[in-house]
Protein backbone atom coordinates (compact mmCIF):
# COMPACT_ATOMS: atom_id res chain seq x y z
CA UNK A 1 0.00 0.00 0.00
CA UNK A 2 1.06 3.32 -0.86
CA UNK A 3 2.49 4.82 2.26
CA UNK A 4 0.64 8.09 1.83
CA UNK A 5 -2.83 5.98 1.71
CA UNK A 6 -1.85 4.14 4.97
CA UNK A 7 -1.39 7.83 6.35
CA UNK A 8 -4.55 8.66 5.59
CA UNK A 9 -6.20 5.10 6.82
CA UNK A 10 -4.42 5.74 9.57
CA UNK A 11 -5.95 9.66 10.14
CA UNK A 12 -9.34 8.41 9.96
CA UNK A 13 -8.57 5.84 13.16
CA UNK A 14 -7.47 9.12 14.92
CA UNK A 15 -10.17 11.11 13.70
CA UNK A 16 -13.17 8.08 14.08
CA UNK A 17 -11.34 8.05 17.68
CA UNK A 18 -11.93 11.54 18.61
CA UNK A 19 -15.02 11.78 17.59
CA UNK A 20 -16.31 8.91 18.82
CA UNK A 21 -17.99 7.58 16.14
CA UNK A 22 -17.54 6.43 12.39
CA UNK A 23 -18.25 4.07 9.19
CA UNK A 24 -14.75 2.94 9.26
CA UNK A 25 -15.23 0.18 7.24
CA UNK A 26 -16.73 2.32 4.14
CA UNK A 27 -14.46 5.13 4.71
CA UNK A 28 -11.42 2.57 4.32
CA UNK A 29 -13.44 0.79 1.02
CA UNK A 30 -13.08 3.94 -0.97
CA UNK A 31 -9.54 5.55 0.02
CA UNK A 32 -7.95 4.74 -3.05
CA UNK A 33 -10.90 5.87 -5.35
CA UNK A 34 -10.86 9.39 -3.21
CA UNK A 35 -7.00 9.55 -3.54
CA UNK A 36 -7.13 9.15 -7.46
CA UNK A 37 -9.46 11.58 -8.46
CA UNK A 38 -7.45 14.32 -6.27
CA UNK A 39 -4.24 13.21 -7.16
CA UNK A 40 -5.10 13.55 -11.45
CA UNK A 41 -7.94 11.97 -11.42
CA UNK A 42 -10.28 14.87 -12.30
CA UNK A 43 -9.44 18.89 -13.09
CA UNK A 44 -9.27 19.79 -9.26
CA UNK A 45 -6.63 21.98 -7.75
CA UNK A 46 -6.93 23.02 -3.91
CA UNK A 47 -5.64 26.51 -4.82
CA UNK A 48 -8.94 27.10 -6.84
CA UNK A 49 -11.21 24.50 -4.81
CA UNK A 50 -13.82 27.18 -5.73
CA UNK A 51 -12.52 27.60 -9.40
CA UNK A 52 -15.97 28.09 -12.18
CA UNK A 53 -13.67 25.64 -14.63
CA UNK A 54 -13.41 22.71 -12.21
CA UNK A 55 -14.65 19.13 -12.16
CA UNK A 56 -17.11 18.55 -9.68
CA UNK A 57 -16.75 15.55 -7.12
CA UNK A 58 -19.91 15.07 -5.44
CA UNK A 59 -20.31 12.13 -2.39
CA UNK A 60 -23.59 10.14 -3.05
CA UNK A 61 -22.57 7.04 -0.57
CA UNK A 62 -22.20 10.07 2.59
CA UNK A 63 -20.71 7.09 4.81
CA UNK A 64 -17.20 8.00 3.25
CA UNK A 65 -17.29 11.43 4.30
CA UNK A 66 -14.83 11.22 7.23
CA UNK A 67 -12.63 9.73 4.37
CA UNK A 68 -13.30 12.42 2.08
CA UNK A 69 -12.36 15.12 4.70
CA UNK A 70 -8.98 13.24 5.46
CA UNK A 71 -8.01 13.48 2.04
CA UNK A 72 -9.18 17.17 1.41
CA UNK A 73 -7.35 17.80 4.66
CA UNK A 74 -3.87 15.76 3.53
CA UNK A 75 -4.11 18.31 0.36
CA UNK A 76 -4.26 21.14 2.54
CA UNK A 77 -7.81 22.56 2.36
CA UNK A 78 -8.69 21.64 6.00
CA UNK A 79 -6.73 22.42 9.20
CA UNK A 80 -5.83 19.02 11.02
CA UNK A 81 -7.38 20.49 14.16
CA UNK A 82 -10.57 21.32 12.84
CA UNK A 83 -10.96 17.88 11.56
CA UNK A 84 -10.36 17.12 15.34
CA UNK A 85 -13.30 18.33 16.48
CA UNK A 86 -15.19 15.59 13.87
CA UNK A 87 -18.50 15.46 15.50
CA UNK A 88 -18.12 17.59 18.15
CA UNK A 89 -21.21 19.85 18.89
CA UNK A 90 -20.89 23.17 16.09
CA UNK A 91 -18.12 21.11 14.30
CA UNK A 92 -18.12 21.58 10.44
CA UNK A 93 -16.72 18.01 10.46
CA UNK A 94 -19.14 15.01 11.21
CA UNK A 95 -20.09 11.84 9.94
CA UNK A 96 -22.12 13.29 6.89
CA UNK A 97 -21.54 16.86 5.45
CA UNK A 98 -23.55 20.24 5.45
CA UNK A 99 -21.83 21.73 2.57
CA UNK A 100 -23.57 24.85 3.22
CA UNK A 101 -20.80 25.09 6.20
CA UNK A 102 -17.51 25.02 3.81
CA UNK A 103 -17.60 28.23 2.23
CA UNK A 104 -14.09 27.32 1.13
CA UNK A 105 -15.18 24.65 -1.35
CA UNK A 106 -14.16 20.54 -1.42
CA UNK A 107 -18.00 19.34 -0.45
CA UNK A 108 -19.89 20.44 -3.36
CA UNK A 109 -23.28 18.83 -1.89
CA UNK A 110 -25.22 17.77 1.37
CA UNK A 111 -24.92 14.32 1.81
CA UNK A 112 -26.81 11.65 4.03
CA UNK A 113 -29.61 10.12 2.62
CA UNK A 114 -28.80 7.29 0.08
CA UNK A 115 -29.87 7.76 -3.26
CA UNK A 116 -29.61 11.71 -3.89
CA UNK A 117 -25.93 12.14 -4.71
CA UNK A 118 -26.35 10.47 -8.05
CA UNK A 119 -29.19 12.39 -9.09
CA UNK A 120 -28.20 15.85 -8.23
CA UNK A 121 -24.42 14.92 -10.20
CA UNK A 122 -27.04 14.13 -12.79
CA UNK A 123 -28.53 17.28 -12.74
CA UNK A 124 -25.30 19.14 -12.28
CA UNK A 125 -23.57 17.37 -15.30
CA UNK A 126 -27.37 18.65 -17.38
CA UNK A 127 -26.57 22.12 -16.13
CA UNK A 128 -23.02 22.26 -16.95
CA UNK A 129 -24.44 20.80 -20.89
CA UNK A 130 -26.97 23.97 -20.94
CA UNK A 131 -24.21 26.13 -19.92
CA UNK A 132 -21.47 25.09 -22.08
CA UNK A 133 -18.64 25.04 -19.92
CA UNK A 134 -16.87 22.06 -19.76
CA UNK A 135 -16.58 20.63 -16.32
CA UNK A 136 -16.85 17.34 -15.52
CA UNK A 137 -18.82 15.58 -12.65
CA UNK A 138 -17.88 12.59 -10.53
CA UNK A 139 -20.08 10.84 -8.05
CA UNK A 140 -18.99 8.13 -5.81
CA UNK A 141 -21.89 5.93 -4.96
CA UNK A 142 -21.74 2.67 -3.12
CA UNK A 143 -23.40 -0.94 -4.49
CA UNK A 144 -25.52 -0.96 -1.82
CA UNK A 145 -27.28 2.09 -2.66
CA UNK A 146 -27.76 1.01 -6.16
CA UNK A 147 -31.30 -0.67 -4.52
CA UNK A 148 -32.73 3.24 -4.39
CA UNK A 149 -35.00 3.82 -7.49
CA UNK A 150 -33.69 7.10 -7.52
CA UNK A 151 -30.45 5.72 -8.69
CA UNK A 152 -31.75 4.11 -11.71
CA UNK A 153 -34.31 6.95 -11.96
CA UNK A 154 -31.09 9.41 -12.85
CA UNK A 155 -29.30 6.86 -14.89
CA UNK A 156 -32.47 6.56 -17.03
CA UNK A 157 -31.99 10.42 -17.73
CA UNK A 158 -28.45 10.29 -17.60
CA UNK A 159 -28.13 7.56 -20.17
CA UNK A 160 -30.71 8.49 -22.09
CA UNK A 161 -29.58 12.02 -22.55
CA UNK A 162 -26.08 10.32 -23.35
CA UNK A 163 -24.18 12.53 -20.60
CA UNK A 164 -20.66 11.94 -21.57
CA UNK A 165 -19.79 14.53 -19.21
CA UNK A 166 -21.00 12.59 -15.81
CA UNK A 167 -18.79 9.74 -14.48
CA UNK A 168 -20.65 7.09 -11.88
CA UNK A 169 -18.06 5.42 -9.22
CA UNK A 170 -19.28 2.49 -7.57
CA UNK A 171 -17.93 1.07 -4.36
CA UNK A 172 -18.06 -2.32 -4.74
CA UNK A 173 -17.48 -4.05 -1.81
CA UNK A 174 -20.60 -6.46 -1.89
CA UNK A 175 -22.82 -4.66 0.23
CA UNK A 176 -25.64 -5.48 -1.97
CA UNK A 177 -24.62 -9.29 -2.00
CA UNK A 178 -26.42 -9.42 1.73
CA UNK A 179 -29.69 -7.51 0.70
CA UNK A 180 -31.33 -6.97 -2.54
CA UNK A 181 -28.54 -8.63 -4.70
CA UNK A 182 -28.88 -6.63 -8.33
CA UNK A 183 -25.08 -8.03 -8.96
CA UNK A 184 -23.87 -8.27 -11.63
CA UNK A 185 -23.97 -4.26 -12.20
CA UNK A 186 -22.42 -4.18 -15.31
CA UNK A 187 -24.87 -4.99 -17.66
CA UNK A 188 -27.67 -3.28 -15.81
CA UNK A 189 -25.68 0.00 -16.01
CA UNK A 190 -24.98 -0.85 -19.87
CA UNK A 191 -28.36 -1.33 -20.41
CA UNK A 192 -29.31 2.26 -19.05
CA UNK A 193 -26.76 3.76 -21.82
CA UNK A 194 -23.46 3.60 -19.68
CA UNK A 195 -20.20 2.66 -20.94
CA UNK A 196 -18.93 1.15 -18.02
CA UNK A 197 -15.24 0.56 -16.69
CA UNK A 198 -13.96 -1.87 -14.47
CA UNK A 199 -11.18 -1.46 -11.94
CA UNK A 200 -9.54 -2.46 -8.93
CA UNK A 201 -10.78 -0.30 -6.22
CA UNK A 202 -8.05 -0.32 -4.32
CA UNK A 203 -5.14 0.09 -7.04
CA UNK A 204 -4.35 3.59 -7.74
CA UNK A 205 -3.23 2.91 -11.06
CA UNK A 206 -5.91 0.74 -11.96
CA UNK A 207 -8.80 3.66 -11.05
CA UNK A 208 -6.63 6.45 -12.98
CA UNK A 209 -6.19 4.45 -15.84
CA UNK A 210 -9.76 4.08 -16.38
CA UNK A 211 -10.64 7.62 -15.02
CA UNK A 212 -8.06 8.58 -18.06
CA UNK A 213 -10.34 6.05 -20.22
CA UNK A 214 -13.65 8.11 -18.99
CA UNK A 215 -12.99 11.16 -20.19
CA UNK A 216 -12.59 9.73 -24.09
CA UNK A 217 -15.73 8.41 -24.06
CA UNK A 218 -18.08 10.53 -26.23
CA UNK A 219 -21.93 10.24 -26.40
CA UNK A 220 -22.64 8.38 -23.53
CA UNK A 221 -22.09 8.47 -19.43
CA UNK A 222 -19.60 6.45 -17.80
CA UNK A 223 -19.54 4.48 -15.12
CA UNK A 224 -16.79 2.78 -13.14
CA UNK A 225 -17.28 -0.30 -10.82
CA UNK A 226 -14.60 -0.04 -8.69
CA UNK A 227 -14.14 -3.43 -6.49
CA UNK A 228 -13.66 -2.97 -3.44
CA UNK A 229 -13.24 -4.66 -0.05
CA UNK A 230 -15.37 -3.34 2.49
CA UNK A 231 -12.49 -2.26 5.60
CA UNK A 232 -9.64 -2.68 3.09
CA UNK A 233 -6.47 -2.42 4.75
CA UNK A 234 -7.10 -3.56 8.61
CA UNK A 235 -7.52 -7.40 8.94
CA UNK A 236 -10.16 -6.39 11.54
CA UNK A 237 -12.30 -3.76 9.63
CA UNK A 238 -12.19 -6.46 6.93
CA UNK A 239 -13.62 -9.30 8.77
CA UNK A 240 -15.88 -8.02 11.32
CA UNK A 241 -18.89 -6.33 10.44
CA UNK A 242 -19.09 -4.51 13.18
CA UNK A 243 -16.61 -1.76 12.54
CA UNK A 244 -19.56 -0.53 9.80
CA UNK A 245 -20.47 1.79 12.54
CA UNK A 246 -18.27 2.27 15.16
CA UNK A 247 -15.00 4.19 16.53
CA UNK A 248 -11.64 2.35 18.18
CA UNK A 249 -10.93 3.24 21.94
CA UNK A 250 -7.55 3.75 22.84
CA UNK A 251 -6.47 0.11 22.71
CA UNK A 252 -8.28 -0.62 19.55
CA UNK A 253 -6.96 2.61 17.52
CA UNK A 254 -2.84 0.93 18.74
CA UNK A 255 -4.07 -2.02 17.05
CA UNK A 256 -5.60 -1.67 14.13
CA UNK A 257 -2.99 1.24 13.38
CA UNK A 258 -0.42 -1.50 13.74
CA UNK A 259 -2.81 -3.04 11.24
CA UNK A 260 -2.94 -0.63 8.78
CA UNK A 261 1.08 -0.39 8.88
CA UNK A 262 1.48 -3.89 8.35
CA UNK A 263 -0.77 -4.69 5.49
CA UNK A 264 0.16 -5.15 2.03
CA UNK A 265 -1.88 -5.76 -0.72
CA UNK A 266 -2.26 -9.61 -1.07
CA UNK A 267 -3.15 -10.61 2.49
CA UNK A 268 -6.61 -9.46 1.92
CA UNK B 1 -54.43 31.08 -12.63
CA UNK B 2 -53.15 28.17 -15.22
CA UNK B 3 -52.76 30.38 -18.18
CA UNK B 4 -51.00 33.35 -16.00
CA UNK B 5 -48.48 30.62 -14.53
CA UNK B 6 -47.82 29.34 -18.26
CA UNK B 7 -47.31 32.98 -19.73
CA UNK B 8 -44.75 33.94 -16.63
CA UNK B 9 -42.74 30.48 -16.82
CA UNK B 10 -42.10 30.93 -20.31
CA UNK B 11 -41.42 34.48 -20.33
CA UNK B 12 -38.76 33.40 -17.74
CA UNK B 13 -37.58 30.46 -20.11
CA UNK B 14 -36.95 33.03 -22.92
CA UNK B 15 -35.86 36.03 -21.47
CA UNK B 16 -33.74 34.75 -18.35
CA UNK B 17 -30.66 32.49 -19.83
CA UNK B 18 -29.84 30.85 -16.64
CA UNK B 19 -33.19 29.30 -15.81
CA UNK B 20 -35.07 25.78 -16.80
CA UNK B 21 -38.56 23.96 -16.50
CA UNK B 22 -38.91 20.00 -15.93
CA UNK B 23 -42.78 19.24 -16.45
CA UNK B 24 -43.71 16.20 -14.74
CA UNK B 25 -46.04 15.17 -17.98
CA UNK B 26 -48.26 17.74 -17.44
CA UNK B 27 -48.70 20.73 -18.77
CA UNK B 28 -47.43 19.81 -22.08
CA UNK B 29 -49.33 21.30 -24.58
CA UNK B 30 -49.86 24.69 -22.87
CA UNK B 31 -46.04 24.72 -23.06
CA UNK B 32 -45.30 23.22 -26.70
CA UNK B 33 -44.02 26.25 -27.69
CA UNK B 34 -41.19 26.42 -24.82
CA UNK B 35 -40.59 22.33 -25.38
CA UNK B 36 -39.90 22.85 -28.86
CA UNK B 37 -37.75 26.33 -28.85
CA UNK B 38 -35.89 25.63 -25.85
CA UNK B 39 -35.68 21.92 -25.27
CA UNK B 40 -32.12 22.09 -23.04
CA UNK B 41 -33.95 23.89 -20.39
CA UNK B 42 -37.25 23.15 -20.90
CA UNK B 43 -38.44 19.14 -20.85
CA UNK B 44 -41.00 17.05 -20.13
CA UNK B 45 -38.78 14.93 -17.66
CA UNK B 46 -41.04 11.87 -17.05
CA UNK B 47 -42.96 10.52 -14.43
CA UNK B 48 -40.09 10.35 -11.69
CA UNK B 49 -40.70 13.07 -9.20
CA UNK B 50 -38.22 11.96 -6.15
CA UNK B 51 -35.54 11.53 -8.78
CA UNK B 52 -36.09 14.42 -10.70
CA UNK B 53 -36.57 17.01 -7.91
CA UNK B 54 -32.53 15.23 -6.61
CA UNK B 55 -32.16 16.18 -10.73
CA UNK B 56 -33.55 19.75 -10.01
CA UNK B 57 -31.21 20.34 -7.33
CA UNK B 58 -28.34 19.21 -9.33
CA UNK B 59 -29.29 22.11 -11.82
CA UNK B 60 -29.59 24.47 -9.11
CA UNK B 61 -25.73 23.73 -7.73
CA UNK B 62 -24.41 23.94 -11.83
CA UNK B 63 -26.05 27.24 -11.43
CA UNK B 64 -29.25 26.58 -13.72
CA UNK B 65 -32.32 28.02 -11.92
CA UNK B 66 -35.19 25.15 -12.07
CA UNK B 67 -38.84 25.29 -12.37
CA UNK B 68 -40.92 22.32 -11.70
CA UNK B 69 -44.52 21.82 -12.31
CA UNK B 70 -46.06 18.84 -11.06
CA UNK B 71 -49.50 17.86 -9.45
CA UNK B 72 -49.70 18.76 -5.37
CA UNK B 73 -49.09 15.33 -3.65
CA UNK B 74 -46.38 13.81 -6.02
CA UNK B 75 -43.96 16.61 -5.31
CA UNK B 76 -44.97 17.49 -2.05
CA UNK B 77 -45.27 14.07 -0.65
CA UNK B 78 -43.62 11.66 -3.03
CA UNK B 79 -40.64 14.13 -3.63
CA UNK B 80 -40.96 15.48 0.38
CA UNK B 81 -37.36 14.26 1.31
CA UNK B 82 -35.47 15.31 -2.09
CA UNK B 83 -37.14 18.93 -1.03
CA UNK B 84 -36.02 18.92 2.55
CA UNK B 85 -32.49 17.46 2.09
CA UNK B 86 -31.72 18.42 -1.49
CA UNK B 87 -32.99 21.31 -1.51
CA UNK B 88 -33.63 23.49 1.76
CA UNK B 89 -30.83 22.27 3.44
CA UNK B 90 -28.70 22.80 0.51
CA UNK B 91 -29.69 26.77 0.54
CA UNK B 92 -30.22 26.18 -3.09
CA UNK B 93 -33.45 28.32 -5.26
CA UNK B 94 -35.78 26.10 -7.00
CA UNK B 95 -39.87 27.14 -8.03
CA UNK B 96 -42.17 24.21 -7.56
CA UNK B 97 -45.79 25.07 -8.60
CA UNK B 98 -48.52 22.54 -8.50
CA UNK B 99 -51.97 22.33 -9.68
CA UNK B 100 -54.65 20.54 -7.77
CA UNK B 101 -54.84 22.73 -4.61
CA UNK B 102 -57.18 20.48 -2.19
CA UNK B 103 -59.45 18.83 -4.25
CA UNK B 104 -59.46 20.61 -7.68
CA UNK B 105 -59.25 17.31 -9.14
CA UNK B 106 -62.23 16.28 -7.13
CA UNK B 107 -63.39 13.03 -9.07
CA UNK B 108 -60.08 11.89 -9.58
CA UNK B 109 -59.74 10.84 -5.36
CA UNK B 110 -57.44 11.02 -2.15
CA UNK B 111 -54.45 10.14 -4.04
CA UNK B 112 -54.33 13.33 -6.17
CA UNK B 113 -56.00 15.24 -3.18
CA UNK B 114 -53.34 17.59 -1.31
CA UNK B 115 -55.04 19.74 1.69
CA UNK B 116 -51.88 19.46 3.45
CA UNK B 117 -50.01 20.87 1.61
CA UNK B 118 -49.15 23.63 3.60
CA UNK B 119 -48.75 21.53 6.81
CA UNK B 120 -46.14 19.63 5.14
CA UNK B 121 -43.83 22.29 3.31
CA UNK B 122 -44.46 23.92 6.50
CA UNK B 123 -42.45 21.81 8.42
CA UNK B 124 -39.31 22.64 5.95
CA UNK B 125 -37.68 25.66 7.71
CA UNK B 126 -36.26 27.97 4.96
CA UNK B 127 -39.15 27.19 1.99
CA UNK B 128 -41.09 29.97 0.61
CA UNK B 129 -45.03 29.35 0.41
CA UNK B 130 -47.23 31.14 -1.95
CA UNK B 131 -51.00 30.51 -2.65
CA UNK B 132 -51.92 33.33 -5.11
CA UNK B 133 -55.72 33.76 -5.29
CA UNK B 134 -55.75 35.05 -8.77
CA UNK B 135 -53.82 35.22 -12.01
CA UNK B 136 -52.18 38.52 -11.67
CA UNK B 137 -51.23 37.91 -7.81
CA UNK B 138 -49.87 34.80 -9.27
CA UNK B 139 -47.79 36.70 -12.26
CA UNK B 140 -46.57 39.08 -8.93
CA UNK B 141 -45.55 36.70 -6.80
CA UNK B 142 -43.70 34.42 -8.98
CA UNK B 143 -41.62 37.67 -10.45
CA UNK B 144 -40.68 38.39 -6.67
CA UNK B 145 -39.38 34.83 -5.70
CA UNK B 146 -38.76 32.64 -8.97
CA UNK B 147 -34.76 33.93 -8.57
CA UNK B 148 -34.93 35.32 -4.80
CA UNK B 149 -32.37 32.32 -3.93
CA UNK B 150 -34.80 30.32 -1.96
CA UNK B 151 -37.23 27.46 -2.30
CA UNK B 152 -40.42 28.40 -3.13
CA UNK B 153 -43.43 26.34 -3.13
CA UNK B 154 -46.29 27.85 -5.11
CA UNK B 155 -49.89 26.45 -4.74
CA UNK B 156 -52.14 27.24 -7.86
CA UNK B 157 -55.99 26.32 -7.52
CA UNK B 158 -58.95 26.62 -10.79
CA UNK B 159 -60.88 28.10 -8.38
CA UNK B 160 -60.04 31.92 -8.23
CA UNK B 161 -61.21 35.12 -6.33
CA UNK B 162 -63.15 37.81 -9.15
CA UNK B 163 -61.01 40.24 -8.55
CA UNK B 164 -56.92 40.19 -8.02
CA UNK B 165 -55.55 42.61 -5.48
CA UNK B 166 -51.99 44.29 -5.02
CA UNK B 167 -50.33 41.57 -3.32
CA UNK B 168 -46.65 41.15 -2.78
CA UNK B 169 -44.48 38.88 -1.41
CA UNK B 170 -43.90 38.42 2.17
CA UNK B 171 -46.37 41.12 2.88
CA UNK B 172 -50.60 40.43 3.81
CA UNK B 173 -53.16 42.84 2.78
CA UNK B 174 -55.67 44.73 4.65
CA UNK B 175 -59.09 44.46 2.57
CA UNK B 176 -61.27 46.45 5.44
CA UNK B 177 -60.44 47.40 9.09
CA UNK B 178 -62.84 47.09 11.51
CA UNK B 179 -63.32 46.91 15.48
CA UNK B 180 -66.11 43.15 16.22
CA UNK B 181 -62.97 40.86 14.85
CA UNK B 182 -60.60 40.04 12.44
CA UNK B 183 -60.58 37.87 9.63
CA UNK B 184 -58.12 36.18 7.65
CA UNK B 185 -58.67 35.29 3.98
CA UNK B 186 -55.92 32.39 2.99
CA UNK B 187 -55.96 32.98 -1.03
CA UNK B 188 -58.82 31.58 -2.90
CA UNK B 189 -61.45 31.80 0.54
CA UNK B 190 -61.42 35.59 0.03
CA UNK B 191 -64.51 35.76 -1.83
CA UNK B 192 -67.00 33.57 0.38
CA UNK B 193 -64.79 35.80 3.03
CA UNK B 194 -66.00 38.89 1.06
CA UNK B 195 -69.52 37.24 0.55
CA UNK B 196 -69.89 36.18 4.50
CA UNK B 197 -68.90 38.88 5.91
CA UNK B 198 -70.77 42.28 3.98
CA UNK B 199 -71.28 44.83 5.60
CA UNK B 200 -69.84 43.77 8.97
CA UNK B 201 -67.58 45.60 10.96
CA UNK B 202 -64.94 43.20 10.85
CA UNK B 203 -61.13 43.64 9.75
CA UNK B 204 -60.54 41.73 6.91
CA UNK B 205 -56.65 40.47 6.12
CA UNK B 206 -55.94 39.01 2.71
CA UNK B 207 -53.05 36.04 2.60
CA UNK B 208 -51.24 35.09 -0.32
CA UNK B 209 -47.71 34.18 1.53
CA UNK B 210 -47.98 31.48 3.99
CA UNK B 211 -44.29 31.00 4.73
CA UNK B 212 -42.98 33.31 5.86
CA UNK B 213 -46.35 34.31 7.73
CA UNK B 214 -46.59 37.85 8.02
CA UNK B 215 -47.08 38.28 11.33
CA UNK B 216 -46.38 42.32 11.52
CA UNK B 217 -49.85 42.69 9.49
CA UNK B 218 -51.36 41.14 11.63
CA UNK B 219 -50.28 42.40 15.07
CA UNK B 220 -51.08 45.63 13.67
CA UNK B 221 -54.85 45.23 12.55
CA UNK B 222 -55.62 42.74 15.26
CA UNK B 223 -58.58 44.80 16.96
CA UNK B 224 -58.83 43.28 20.33
CA UNK B 225 -61.61 40.45 19.17
CA UNK B 226 -61.96 37.07 18.09
CA UNK B 227 -59.89 35.96 14.94
CA UNK B 228 -61.21 33.69 12.33
CA UNK B 229 -58.97 31.87 10.04
CA UNK B 230 -60.08 30.79 6.75
CA UNK B 231 -57.87 28.41 4.97
CA UNK B 232 -58.50 26.68 1.71
CA UNK B 233 -56.65 23.58 2.78
CA UNK B 234 -56.66 21.65 6.01
CA UNK B 235 -58.35 23.73 8.48
CA UNK B 236 -56.20 25.16 11.47
CA UNK B 237 -52.88 24.83 9.45
CA UNK B 238 -52.04 28.46 10.19
CA UNK B 239 -53.05 27.97 13.70
CA UNK B 240 -49.42 28.07 14.65
CA UNK B 241 -48.26 31.00 13.04
CA UNK B 242 -52.03 32.93 14.63
CA UNK B 243 -50.61 31.89 18.68
CA UNK B 244 -47.06 32.89 17.47
CA UNK B 245 -48.36 36.39 16.70
CA UNK B 246 -49.06 37.07 19.89
CA UNK B 247 -46.77 35.73 22.52
CA UNK B 248 -48.30 38.09 25.34
CA UNK B 249 -51.72 37.82 25.44
CA UNK B 250 -54.26 34.97 24.75
CA UNK B 251 -56.24 35.27 21.80
CA UNK B 252 -59.48 33.12 20.14
CA UNK B 253 -59.19 31.36 17.48
CA UNK B 254 -61.82 29.75 15.32
CA UNK B 255 -60.74 27.86 11.75
CA UNK B 256 -62.65 26.81 8.94
CA UNK B 257 -60.63 25.11 6.27
CA UNK B 258 -61.18 21.74 4.95
CA UNK B 259 -61.82 18.51 7.15
CA UNK B 260 -58.72 16.86 8.78
CA UNK B 261 -60.52 13.55 7.31
CA UNK B 262 -59.34 10.95 4.32
CA UNK B 263 -61.23 12.93 1.85
CA UNK B 264 -63.71 9.86 -0.27
CA UNK B 265 -66.32 11.69 -1.51
CA UNK B 266 -65.52 12.45 -4.96
CA UNK B 267 -68.23 14.95 -6.20
CA UNK B 268 -67.58 18.70 -7.32
CA UNK B 269 -65.09 20.90 -5.45
CA UNK B 270 -67.60 22.92 -4.37
CA UNK B 271 -69.45 19.78 -2.67
CA UNK B 272 -66.49 18.88 -0.69
CA UNK B 273 -65.84 22.77 0.42
CA UNK B 274 -69.52 22.34 1.67
CA UNK B 275 -68.76 19.16 3.03
CA UNK B 276 -66.33 20.66 5.29
CA UNK B 277 -68.58 23.24 6.72
CA UNK B 278 -66.65 25.93 4.21
CA UNK B 279 -69.95 26.96 1.98
CA UNK B 280 -73.33 26.14 1.93
CA UNK B 281 -74.65 23.10 1.37
CA UNK B 282 -74.61 22.25 -2.92
CA UNK B 283 -77.09 19.76 -4.23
Amino acid sequence: MHDEIRQLRKRILEVSHLGHDGNLQSCFSSVEILYALYHGGMNWDVEKSLSPGRDYFLLSKGQSSLALSVVLESLGLFRPEEVNGFCKFGSRFSMQLDRTKFPEGGIENSAGSLGHGFPMAVGMANACRIKGTGNRIYVLAGDGEMNEGTMWEACAFAGGHGMDNLTLIIDDNDSIGRMLDLSPLRGKLEAFGFTVFEADGHDVKSLLSVLKLCRDVTGSPQAIIAHTTRGYGSRTLMSDNAWFHRSPDPEELGLLKKEVDAFEKGND
Amino acid sequence: MRRAMIKSVSDMIRDEGDTSLFLVDIGVWAFRDILRDYPDRAMNIGIFEDGMVSLAAGMALGGIIPTVYGISPFIVERALEQLKLDFAYQKLQGNFITTGASYDFSTLGYSHYCPEDLGVISMIPGFEFIAPGTASEFSRLFEQTHRDGHPTYCRLSDHVNKAGREVGFGKAAVVQTGSRATVIAVSTMLDMVLEAYAGEDVSILYYTTLMPFDRKTLREHYNGGRIFLYEPHYEGTLAHEIYKTFPDRPVQLSCVGVKREILRNYGSKEQNDAYSGMLPEVN
